[in-house]
């Protein structure tokens, strides 16, 4: 189990609970590979340094989670499929990852 | 009396300041180590040591990515002149 984090940037014409779908779809991923998501971390809507798409601005969310490596992989391939995510990244943050769940 | 240039000491500001955050999710901070055409600036202009300026360019990579940085100036004016 490593931690990792996932930036994703939202397009700007996306209502607030298409975006919570998505991130929940995310979280249930994670979920699924026995991980633990620690943190939802909401940018809101920002101006992009170069349009993407075609859009000037984007919605930028950041998860950060505790899981193994193919995790990050299944959760890439779901944020593939979605064309209302124009970009997104996903950084190891931590070696090791121990659950708070558990005790 | 001849008068001799010596030009400051420049020094890493990662390892001065060990709380800097070297960050792709800080562009505030990665702003400072790119011209304002979006290239970025050599260590021995800048003073950054080896170490942290391998790390700097991978995190200003990641930045233009997720387009927090630009890549180059020109695209950054399209977007500003839409928005006006």
């Amino acid at each position: 189990m490593k931690k990792y984090e996932t930036l994703l940037l939202f397009s700007p014409d996306l209502s607030s609970e298409e975006r919570k779908e998505i991130v929940e779809q995310l979280t249930n991923v994670v979920k699924e590979y026995s991980g633990e998501v620690t943190a939802v971390d909401e940018w809101g809507m920002k101006e992009l340094a170069y349009p993407v798409k075609k859009s000037t601005r984007g919605y930028y969310i950041r998860l950060e989670y505790g899981s193994p490596g193919t995790a990050v992989h299944e959760i890439e391939r779901v944020i593939r499929i979605s064309e209302s995510v124009l970009k997104f990244i996903s950084v190891k943050v931590e070696e090791t990852f121990e659950s708070t769940q558990e005790a | 009396m001849a008068f001799k240039f010596t030009p400051r000491k420049k020094f890493c500001r990662f390892c001065a300041d060990k709380e800097l955050p070297l960050d792709y999710k800080r562009p505030d901070i990665l702003q400072d180590f790119v011209t304002e055409r979006g290239k970025i600036i050599a260590r021995r202009i800048t003073g950054t040591c080896a170490k942290h300026q391998r790390r700097l360019t991978r995190e200003i990579k990641k930045s233009r990515q997720m387009a927090l940085m630009y890549y180059t100036a020109v695209h950054s004016t399209q977007v500003r002149k839409k928005t006006i």
